[in-house]
């Protein structure tokens, strides 16, 4: 059954439905759609869960997937931190550091090598 | 002393089971109705959508990532944050602030995350974000962000990613953005900029993404991207270019660009001449007639190029973009493609050529792209296809060319997945009209053909109708991957034969 603001909808939401929860989200919110067992709901946030990020333009707001090695990106292409066992480098996530450059173990990144 | 320096570690630490202990009666691990979880001896802190209308009290000194978001925050209070010394993240996006006091976040010299994206703030909070030495994210986005102090962003060193679209700036905030050596990544979209002067990203050396679309940029100055020798990604759509921005010729690092929905009308020779790296150039609905006779000398990496729904009359040879793998020219007014058009592309997967106005093909055309999988010349004016390396094409779309009557033998396409031709009877070169191969349309469980073992039923939409799937893992590869180990490939083609779409000619 489909509901809009007025009737209760989950925050953020603009309209709903029972079945699929949020169907549009309130202005400048995310769209998401998130796995609950078998099935997808609708959710409206104003950040998107790890592994995705907010994309924003006039028609509508919502989270697309970083890339698969990517925890948290900018953009699609651009990384800010890399899942367990990869090496950022100016928003790209790495196996290993390239020659001129430096692992940090702590920080899983690749720095300048300081001579 | 170093934030991150073990001496101060240890003394914070030491510091901060002192406070804990100092207190007359050890404050509560976890604010009442958050959700608390421990990561090691750090804290993590969800006080998310409580319609909490300031910060709850009795935060542990050991919290790392608090989040107060979507909630009803409109206020925040000097020293609120003062205790969480080893705070990394704060959430605070989807309230109310208007406005953030200057004490606000003192003493958060570990934070490295600050999202205050989806409040009400009219102008940055320059007093509050003074002295944040190892914030690497800064989200204010989704704001009324209008001014941008000169001195905005002093105190943040460390800062690398910084979103300030879906505000309402009309200008490039230069002064602000003057000190920032480790910024990597930034966001100016959807505001009302309408100008970009020169020398604007002078010290941003950094500097690998800029997203500026959805602005009303008219004009930019021929150095607006002096300084930026890192930039790999210019985003420019959807503005109100009315002149090709010159201005990128600086931009030697530069391999994703994007002006799509603009009015520019003809790209200048030797316009690409300073991006050599250049991979992805997106120029759908940017009022394009003409494109340089050499422009693909200066692109020798380009892989997409994308130029639908433009004006473009003439094509050049793209010869020389070697690395070329797919082509967006649907929505122009070609009328003919020469033999020297796609030479050599060797690399060339995808054509779309679309609702043109396409007499004539050369005969040579085809006859060099040995990758060529796709060809969409759907609603041309074609009269014959030159057949001469095609032979390894997957999609096939004709529809729309009412003097292309010819059949097509099996042979001239054998590993043809989809087909689609201007009539019916064309489906039937392929043998009984019966049931060899099933058309979307009619295909139901008992029809299906004796040698497919698997009975799973196909339907295959045939091109990504919208520029982003141009990017990202095509759908139907995928399937037809999947599908190539298990069936025996059957050919969609449309329009279904039928019976009044009978598979004789009528009029031979």
């Amino acid at each position: 059954m489909h509901r809009n603001m007025s009737q209760i909808c989950p925050g953020g939401c603009a309209t709903c439905s029972e079945y699929n929860g949020c169907m549009s989200c309130k202005p400048r919110l995310f769209f998401h759609l998130e796995r609950r067992d078998m099935k997808q709901i609708g959710v409206c946030v104003s950040s998107c869960p790890p592994g995705h990020v907010g994309q924003r333009s006039r028609e509508r707001n919502e989270c697309i997937k970083c890339k698969a090695d990517c925890e948290a990106c900018f953009n699609k292409n651009f990384c800010m931190k890399c899942k367990n066992g990869f090496y950022l480098h100016h928003g790209k996530c790495l196996e290993n550091c390239p020659d001129w450059l430096e692992p940090n173990n702590h920080t899983m990144e690749c720095n300048e090598i300081v001579h | 002393m170093d934030p991150l320096s073990p001496w101060w570690l240890f003394l914070s630490f030491s510091g901060a089971l002192k406070i804990a202990s100092m207190e007359q009666e050890v404050a509560p691990s976890c604010p009442p109705l958050c959700h608390c979880e421990e990561d090691g001896i750090m804290l993590s802190v969800d006080c998310s959508e409580l319609a909490l209308s300031s910060v709850p009290d009795g935060l542990s000194p050991l919290t790392a990532y608090l989040d107060l978001s979507m909630n009803n925050i409109s206020e925040l209070m000097p020293g609120d944050f003062q205790h969480l010394r080893f705070l990394e993240e704060l959430r605070l996006s989807g309230n109310l602030l208007s406005d953030i006091p200057g004490e606000a976040f003192s003493g958060l010299y570990n934070l490295k995350i600050l999202m205050l994206q989806n409040n009400q703030l009219i102008q940055i909070p320059a007093e509050a974000l003074r002295d944040l030495p190892n914030l690497q994210s800064l989200r204010l986005d989704a704001n009324l962000i209008s001014v941008v102090p000169d001195k905005s962003f002093e105190g943040l060193p460390s800062l690398r990613h910084l979103w300030l679209d879906d505000n309402a700036l009309t200008e490039i905030p230069v002064k602000a953005l003057n000190n920032l050596p480790a910024l990597q990544a930034m966001t100016l979209a959807l505001n009302q900029i309408w100008h970009i002067p020169d020398y604007a990203f002078e010290n941003l050396t950094s500097l690998v993404v800029l997203h500026l679309h959805n602005n009303q940029i008219q004009s930019l100055g021929i150095h607006s991207f002096e300084g930026l020798h890192s930039l790999e990604t210019l985003d420019l759509n959807y503005n109100e270019l009315v002149e090709f921005p010159v201005a990128i010729r600086t931009l030697g690092r530069l391999q994703e660009l994007g002006f799509h929905n603009n009015n520019i009308k003809a790209i200048p020779e030797k316009a690409f001449a300073g991006n050599p790296l250049l991979q992805i150039m997106t120029l759908t609905r940017a009022g394009i007639r003409l494109l340089p006779g050499e422009m693909c000398q200066q692109l020798p990496s380009l892989r997409i190029l994308e130029l639908s729904h433009n004006q473009i009359k003439e094509l050049p040879s793209f010869h020389y973009c070697q690395r070329l793998e797919e082509i967006g020219l649907q929505h122009n007014c070609i009328y003919e493609i020469g033999a020297d058009t796609f030479r050599q592309l060797t690399a060339l997967r995808s054509i779309d050529l679309g609702w043109n106005y396409i007499q004539s093909i050369h005969s040579e055309a085809f006859v060099t792209l040995h990758s060529l999988t796709k060809l969409d010349l759907t609603d041309n004016q074609l009269m014959t296809l030159p057949l001469g390396g095609l032979s390894g094409l997957t999609h096939l779309k004709l529809k729309g060319n009412p003097a292309l009557s010819e059949s097509f033998s099996k042979e001239s396409f054998p590993k043809m997945r989809v087909l689609e031709v201007p009539y019916a009877y064309q489906c039937c070169a392929y043998g009984a009209c019966g049931n060899f191969f099933k058309v979307s349309s009619q295909w139901d469980s008992e029809d299906i053909s004796p040698e497919d073992d698997d009975g799973h039923k196909r339907t295959l939409g045939l091109f990504p109708g919208h520029v982003d799937n141009h990017y990202d893992l095509d759908l139907d590869d995928f399937q037809l991957e999947r599908e190539d180990s298990k069936l025996h490939p059957n050919i969609q083609c449309t329009p279904s034969p039928g019976p009044f779409k009978p598979c004789d000619h009528l009029f031979e």
